[in-house]
């Protein structure tokens, strides 16, 4: 397990090539699930 | 069913990203200068996708795309389709002569540079601007259409009728053969080998003009000849339409919603996506490293140290592919969430024209320094086609230079391609999304999904590329 943080200085940049995809990903779950919410709302 | 497809997509973009940096960009020259790490350009190409979007959704209300409208503004004379079609004859008759009679040094014969930088990158380049220029040029189609204009006088109109064209077929072959071409160029050993290269040119002529005669020339060229079939889809991105003996004019990009999407398209998309992709991975660092580890294994179960290395990257090829099918699929899995009753697989093909943008951005973001360089190595080597000292047109003796653009330079153009690309693909999406939804509110939600896999397609990209100054 020691192996992958000893090398962490050659492979974190990589992880901020993904966090744009995280973010996004956060961001239309969030209002996927307050359009539904509001959808519902309205059908009540 | 959304917990499976989040769940499914953190897994395909986890193994897709959280890897070290792998190179990419052939022939790349020098240091880049950039003001900001490289990383932050994948944010910043994020906020430009997200930004597309939202003033997609609120200011383009109605399809606008789905029904083409074009104009002519030229009646191409018909003998300008022959003269093309003898100029494409004539340019394949000289690579493959040069090929078999000239130096089997890859740096000295025309072949390798001529099949490699001149047809395979810079036919798609030149397509994009001024439409199917393949078609025009396409020696086979030339051949085809002469032996079928004297086969008609011979027998006087009694000539039987072509096969149908099996629908199921589609454009399988197309993506059969494209990934061919791509095992060729990036597993292949002997890839720069001017003999095979001439070999293989003369074969692909023969199955192109068997195929021809069999189910017709036209038929055949819309869905089974891999390089006219790829060609032509690119060129849907132009806004100029040679057809039918005219020239039209259209909107860019608006060719494409139009593209039949019959059995093998996201095939052949996915196809070109995914080996461009592992083109780059095959660079880096990490491939580096698995690679002789994978050969080694293959050697311990009895394969030669050549067949043990091509397999390894065989897998390497087919596992980009299959990636790249893997994230669109997801995306589509995702539209189906959104209701509708819409199947899959009618999804996958009403969007599949939505990733040409794309596949042309990593064409361009990969190759464009193997064309502002290696490019120039035409000048010399259509003085000297066969690498034996001749200088048919005085310009044997000029050189690459590398210094007309710098490593910063392409950069940009990479960037820039890669951005644009997928701002087009959210654009055709976006319109399709709207013709396909009843409800104009569900045809956004589904394109949350396409936004996803935009990103994760333009990071990859980003991080595909952003080793190559490393």
């Amino acid at each position: 397990m020691t192996v992958p943080f000893a090398h962490f200085g050659h492979w974190w940049t990589s992880i901020l090539y993904l966090a744009p995809v995280a973010v996004v990903v956060i961001w239309l779950a969030l209002q996927s699930w307050r359009e539904r919410r509001r959808d519902r709302t309205r059908g009540e | 069913m959304r917990r499976r497809v989040l769940a499914a997509g953190a897994a395909i973009a986890g193994g897709a990203l959280a890897l070290p940096a792998a190179a990419s960009a052939h022939g790349l020259v020098g240091k880049q200068d950039l003001p900001i790490p490289r990383w932050l350009f994948a944010w910043g190409a994020a906020m430009v996708l997200v930004l597309s979007f939202v003033a997609l959704a609120t200011l383009w209300p109605r399809p606008r795309m789905q029904s083409l409208r074009e104009r002519v503004v030229w009646r191409v004379p018909r003998v300008l389709d022959v003269l093309c079609g003898a100029v494409g004859v004539a340019v394949f008759a000289v690579v493959v002569y040069a090929g078999l009679a000239g130096s089997q040094s890859a740096q000295e014969n025309l072949a390798p540079t001529f099949v490699y930088v001149v047809f395979w990158v810079g036919i798609p380049f030149a397509s994009v601007v001024f439409g199917d220029v393949f078609r025009a040029f396409n020696p086979w189609r030339a051949i085809a259409r002469a032996a079928a204009w004297i086969a008609g006088r011979v027998a006087r109109g009694a000539m039987p009728e072509p096969l149908e064209y099996p629908r199921r077929l589609g454009r399988w072959p197309a993506a059969a053969g494209i990934l061919g071409f791509a095992w060729l160029e990036l597993v292949y050993v002997n890839r720069d080998d001017p003999s095979l290269l001439a070999v293989l040119g003369i074969a692909y002529a023969a199955v192109q003009l068997v195929g021809m005669s069999l189910y017709g020339i036209d038929p055949w060229l819309r869905n089974a000849d891999p390089f006219g079939v790829w060609f032509g889809t690119i060129a849907r991105i132009a806004p100029l339409r040679w057809r039918d003996g005219a020239l039209a004019l259209r909107r860019p990009l608006e060719g494409l919603p139009s593209l039949d999407p019959r059995p093998g398209t996201t095939a052949l998309v996915c196809v070109a996506i995914g080996t461009t992709a592992f083109d780059g991975f095959s660079q880096g660092s990490v491939w580096n490293d698995l690679a002789p580890k994978l050969q080694q294994r293959f050697i311990d179960v009895g394969l030669s140290a050549q067949g043990a290395l091509e397999l390894a990257f065989t897998i390497g090829l087919i596992g980009g592919v299959l990636l790249v099918t893997a994230i669109y699929r997801l995306g589509i899995a995702g539209m189906r969430t959104v209701g509708e009753g819409r199947d899959a697989r009618e999804l996958t093909r009403l969007f599949a024209h939505t990733l040409v943008p794309i596949a042309v951005a990593y064409v361009v973001a990969h190759y464009f320094s193997l064309v502002a360089y290696q490019g120039q190595a035409l000048a010399y080597l259509v003085s000297d086609p066969l690498g034996d000292g001749s200088d048919l047109f005085g310009t044997a003796s000029s050189t690459i230079d590398y210094g007309w653009i710098g490593a910063t330079g392409i950069w940009y153009v990479q960037v820039g391609a890669l951005v644009a690309g997928h701002v087009a693909a959210l654009v055709l999406a976006h319109d399709r999304a709207l013709a396909t939804y009843r409800d104009p509110r569900a045809a956004t939600r589904s394109q949350y999904w396409m936004l996803t896999v935009m990103v994760g397609f333009t990071s990859l990209g980003l991080w595909l590329l952003s080793a190559s100054a490393q």
